[in-house]
């Protein structure tokens, strides 16, 4: 047995902001960018449910929908559509986490978006909330807005996954730090 | 040899200069190694690796202590500066630095020679078209493979014959560890941290690394129709190895059509909704390979053929896939393709003389295969595809 050095194989990670960003406030008036993907069918439905509210509050909603092909030609066009559609929103709203790689690009989608100083919250199911964090910090924003989903949610049917929404209503507008007590009066 | 570093030495001679890089086991006297140091186990493999699993820097296997000594004298046989950053790498966004290839390559047991494969292997997996931040977090079981072409196959014992996708005693086993192991340690590729890998794969821990049999294929090196000539690296995302058997098939287009159909199941990546596009990798033997060129004399038709075989009639799939794939445009006259275009196919020849088998390699989907030259140093510019 001999003692000595060895050096260290890892590499230090980026530097970070650890805040949230700024809060969603009050929504009336303001666009709600809803980003969508073309994996989760559950996705679309509470978020269909969920821009229903958003504009009874008095909000604009647009949806972006992107698919997992983000390379090549077919990546230069969506990042560009990304850029488009980030420079039109007021607030972001960006899912789904639900599996490995679409949980690294609703985080990195969600950087993106909170790097232009966006209120942004990403949304990811149980499973998938460690990686989201680690992803996040790695991204070089810890303190992402992050919002969770039970898990699984894709396998339950469409009753079931609104019911889901209607129940995270309130705790999507807490995430995202929105001011909507007419949605809430209304959900309610 | 130990060397002191002046300031204002002004430009040297090629040779000195890479002589320069070599400090050797004393070091220099300007440090141009950054890494922290740790103070371990340096003689007992066992112990060292026991410390570094305990760190997150280990694979179960034995790693070799990196004491500054083996770093210097990795690095002292290359032409590279330890402080060079060759890339970054994601989803940590770590700085891959020559010195922090040499730690981990030392650890896996890897040869010096073999840094500037290691590099532009590293290169060419950084490429965003490579996508590999998705396949170092996806829940798929999906790694790198790595290609060699040009002569320096033999010059670092790449295999390209009998075993060569696992199991020949050769260098390659190391040289894909010590990439692995940079995936893990500077990547930040961690199972149930960053990665979500249900299954994982044998190929995520020592990698596959493997040559194409150059000397015996009909077709031009596979890097070389990919625009980079001589010796190369050409990566390639790839979900796992499936095998394809055939006793039965005399002609070209029997083979194809055997191949082709083989490829289509249900559950490919390239065949799912959740991924646009894909790409998909055949290694196909010698043998085959002088009788498919002998009947299919052009490499385009065999990929056109191999291609048409591949479709998948969209009534096999289930209602839900079938509607996801149509919203998609992926379905064309009732059939659905592994991938969208013939030239997706793309195909090596290597493996044993006794032919009978080809593996098919599923690529993840998005991941784009890159291709880079091989360099001695840093003034060359690298050539990517």
């Amino acid at each position: 047995m001999a003692i000595g050095q060895i050096l260290n194989p890892s590499a230090a990670m980026a530097a970070d902001i650890a805040g949230p960003g700024p809060d969603a406030g009050v929504l009336d008036g303001k666009v709600v960018g809803i980003r969508v993907d073309e994996i989760w069918r559950c996705w679309d439905q509470i978020t269909e449910l969920w821009a229903n509210e958003f504009r009874a509050a008095g909000a604009t909603v647009r949806f972006w929908r992107c698919s997992q092909g983000r390379t090549g030609a077919e990546g230069e066009r969506i990042a560009a559509s990304l850029e488009e559609f980030l420079q039109g929103i007021d607030i972001a709203l960006v899912g789904l986490a639900n599996c490995g790689s679409c949980t690294g690009w609703t985080v990195r989608d969600a950087i993106s978006a909170a790097h232009k100083g966006l209120p942004t919250t990403a949304v990811c199911t149980e499973n998938f909330v460690e990686l989201s964090q680690a992803l996040s910090r790695r991204g070089g924003r810890s303190g992402l807005r992050l919002h969770i989903l039970p898990y699984p949610l894709n396998e339950c049917d469409q009753e079931q996954v609104e019911a889901v929404a209607r129940e995270h209503l309130p705790g999507i507008l807490q995430t995202m730090g929105a001011q909507a007590s007419a949605v809430l009066e209304q959900a309610v | 040899m130990t060397v002191t570093l002046q300031a204002g030495s002004g430009p040297q001679p090629e040779q000195a200069a890479a002589d320069l890089r070599d400090c050797g086991p004393q070091g220099c006297d300007l440090d141009w190694l950054s890494s922290a140091r740790i103070e371990t186990e340096v003689d007992d493999v066992a112990a060292f690796s026991q410390f570094a699993l305990e760190q997150g820097w280990g694979d179960g296997m034995p790693l070799i202590p990196p004491t500054e000594a083996r770093v210097r004298d990795f690095l002292g046989n290359g032409n590279r500066y330890a402080d060079e950053l060759i890339c970054t790498l994601p989803p940590q966004g770590g700085e891959c630095t020559v010195e922090k290839i040499a730690i981990n390559a030392v650890m896996a047991g890897a040869r010096a020679e073999s840094l500037p494969l290691i590099i532009a292997a590293l290169e060419a997996m950084a490429h965003p078209d490579f996508e590999l931040f998705g396949q170092n977090t996806t829940t798929a079981p999906v790694y790198p493979v790595t290609i060699v072409n040009g002569p320096i196959r033999d010059r670092l014992d790449i295999p390209y014959g009998h075993g060569c996708l696992g199991g020949a005693a050769t260098q390659a086993a190391a040289i894909g560890r010590a990439i692995r192991l940079i995936m893990r340690n500077i990547a930040g590729q961690v199972p149930g941290i960053t990665s979500q890998t249900t299954f994982g794969s044998p190929g995520r821990v020592a990698g596959v690394v493997f040559g194409e049999w150059e000397e015996r294929s009909p077709w031009a090196p596979f890097a070389e129709r990919r625009g980079v000539k001589g010796d190369a690296v050409s990566v390639y995302g790839t979900m796992g190895t499936m095998n394809v058997l055939d006793t039965v098939s005399q002609k070209g287009h029997e083979f194809v059509e055997m191949i082709g159909k083989s490829l289509a199941y249900p559950g490919a990546n390239g065949l799912t909704p959740c991924m646009p596009f894909a790409e998909i990798l055949l290694a196909i033997n010698p043998v085959w390979a002088q009788i498919i060129h002998r009947d299919i004399p052009a490499l385009e038709d065999v990929q056109q053929m191999l291609w048409e075989r591949t479709a998948m009639d969209a009534g096999h799939l289930t209602a839900r896939h079938r509607e996801q794939l149509e919203s998609l445009g992926r379905v064309s006259n009732g059939k659905v393709y592994v991938v969208t275009e013939p030239r997706d196919v793309m195909i090596v020849c290597c493996g044993g003389g006794g032919g009978l088998h080809a593996t098919g390699f599923h690529s993840f989907g998005s991941s784009l295969t890159q291709t880079v030259a091989i360099k001695s140093g840093p003034d060359n510019k690298q050539e990517k595809t």
